[in-house]
């Protein structure tokens, strides 16, 4: 009795495989496989719930278009990433476009503001304040910054697949990655625990 | 709320039909058969109409230089070397690997820089070698030489865009790369057409199609390849 060693495939990709050949009962568990992890993802980056669901709900659909597309072999998470990335860039433009466009609007009715919630101890609105910053600070940095910290300290992406993800060097994502971390430390030097 | 977003997702994808992998491999041959018909049948009705003996029939100027005749071997190591560029380059647009992601962006970057500058280098090494005049044609700029490689060259691009559908990431770089690899098969087949080796013909109606391919698909991608909220 030998012991055998099968290549490890991942459920997502053998997910993937079998709907691109025609086998629609997969995209259920493809969905099953990314959906959890994809949604954190967009929520994180988004920070707004039913802007999350949209883009998710966009990424599948792409992602069914293009299934007959498919290579063989290919890993589908980084695609269903780097699609959701796209459309979540998309997203922003277009919104900054409506923003312009009805800037006109903004008034006292239209303002947007972030209101903490209701603190029951001190330690906890420190900390809601602290968080606020965090995002404040976040949401400040450049958007290739933002993101590549996201993918790769709330993610937990390694730095190739987020080199890969998002078209550019390891070397880049580091440097991204490092300057917002800098920048995220920073808040907890002005503002100390 | 997970549930019901799975509910809507996978409601939404059963409503919307898309092609499996074996209807799109059909497709893409197709496409390609029609792409490279679409190429020929351009070069072989341009080549015709345009040649010095139909131009003088339809009583137009014949060039001073038609004495100069190439040799078959620069014909052959020339379009040969030109083939060879643009299977690489072709290679380099339309093949991924096993990546859905595509190339990087270096690779293709480099590609699409070093396609013309190989080609042209390719030609002109070619007439050095073989001795072949690369003398000034006044009344060959180039012109004509530019729009029979943008006319054999534009079915391909479009086919290459077609098959590739969609690109997540630098889809204006890979439309740039398509656009510079339909460019190299193209120059392959003027190449065989035209005898014209000197350095302003060749800039003007061999190396700048390739340009302007490159900067056609560039936009191209962007706008067909470019993954977008719908």
């Amino acid at each position: 009795m030998g012991l055998e060693t099968k290549p490890k495939v991942d459920a997502a990709d053998a997910a993937m495989e079998r709907y691109s050949n025609g086998d629609d009962a997969a995209f259920a568990e493809l969905y099953d496989a990314i959906a959890p992890r994809l949604l954190g993802f967009l929520r994180r980056v988004s920070r707004d719930a039913i802007v999350a669901e949209d883009l998710m709900q966009q990424t599948f659909l792409q992602m069914h278009r293009a299934r007959g597309s498919f290579i063989s072999g290919a890993r589908v998470k980084p695609w269903a990433f780097a699609i959701a990335k796209r459309l979540l860039i998309d997203d922003a433009r277009r919104r900054q476009v409506e923003l312009r466009l009805f800037s006109h609007l903004r008034g006292k009715g239209f303002a947007m503001t972030c209101q903490p919630a209701m603190p029951d101890a001190a330690d906890q609105l420190h900390a809601r304040r602290l968080e606020h910053c965090v995002q404040q600070r976040l949401d400040a940095l450049p958007d290739n910054q933002r993101i590549a910290f996201r993918l790769v300290k709330e993610e937990g992406l390694s730095l190739k697949k987020t080199a890969e993800l998002l078209g550019t060097s390891v070397t880049a994502v580091k440097l991204r990655t490092h300057r917002a971390y800098t920048a995220v430390r920073s808040v907890f030097r002005e503002r100390p625990l | 709320m997970i549930t019901n977003l799975k509910t809507r997702v996978l409601s939404t994808a059963a409503a919307e039909p898309s092609p499996t992998r074996a209807a799109i491999k059909s497709r893409n041959k197709l496409l390609s058969l029609l792409a490279g018909t679409a190429g020929m049948v351009a070069f072989v009705i341009f080549a015709l109409f345009m040649s010095d003996s139909r131009l003088v029939r339809l009583g137009g100027e014949v060039t001073p230089h038609h004495h100069l005749q190439r040799s078959v071997w620069l014909v052959v190591t020339t379009a040969g070397g030109a083939l060879g560029v643009a299977a690489t380059a072709l290679w380099l647009a339309l093949w991924r690997g096993r990546s859905m992601l595509g190339r990087s962006r270096s690779l293709l970057l480099y590609g699409t820089a070093l396609t013309p500058i190989c080609l042209f280098a390719w030609k002109v090494l070619c007439s050095m070698v073989f001795g072949y005049p690369m003398i000034e044609w006044p009344e060959r700029p180039g012109l004509r030489c530019l729009s029979l490689s943008l006319l054999i060259a534009i079915g391909p691009l479009l086919t290459f865009l077609a098959v590739r559908r969609t690109a997540p990431v630098r889809p204006a770089l890979n439309g740039a790369s398509m656009g510079v690899a339909a460019g190299a098969c193209a120059w392959g087949a003027v190449d065989l057409w035209c005898p014209v080796a000197a350095l302003p013909h060749l800039l003007l109606g061999h190396a700048l199609p390739l340009c302007i391919l490159a900067a056609i698909g560039a936009l191209l991608g962007e706008a067909v390849l470019k993954v977008r909220h719908r």
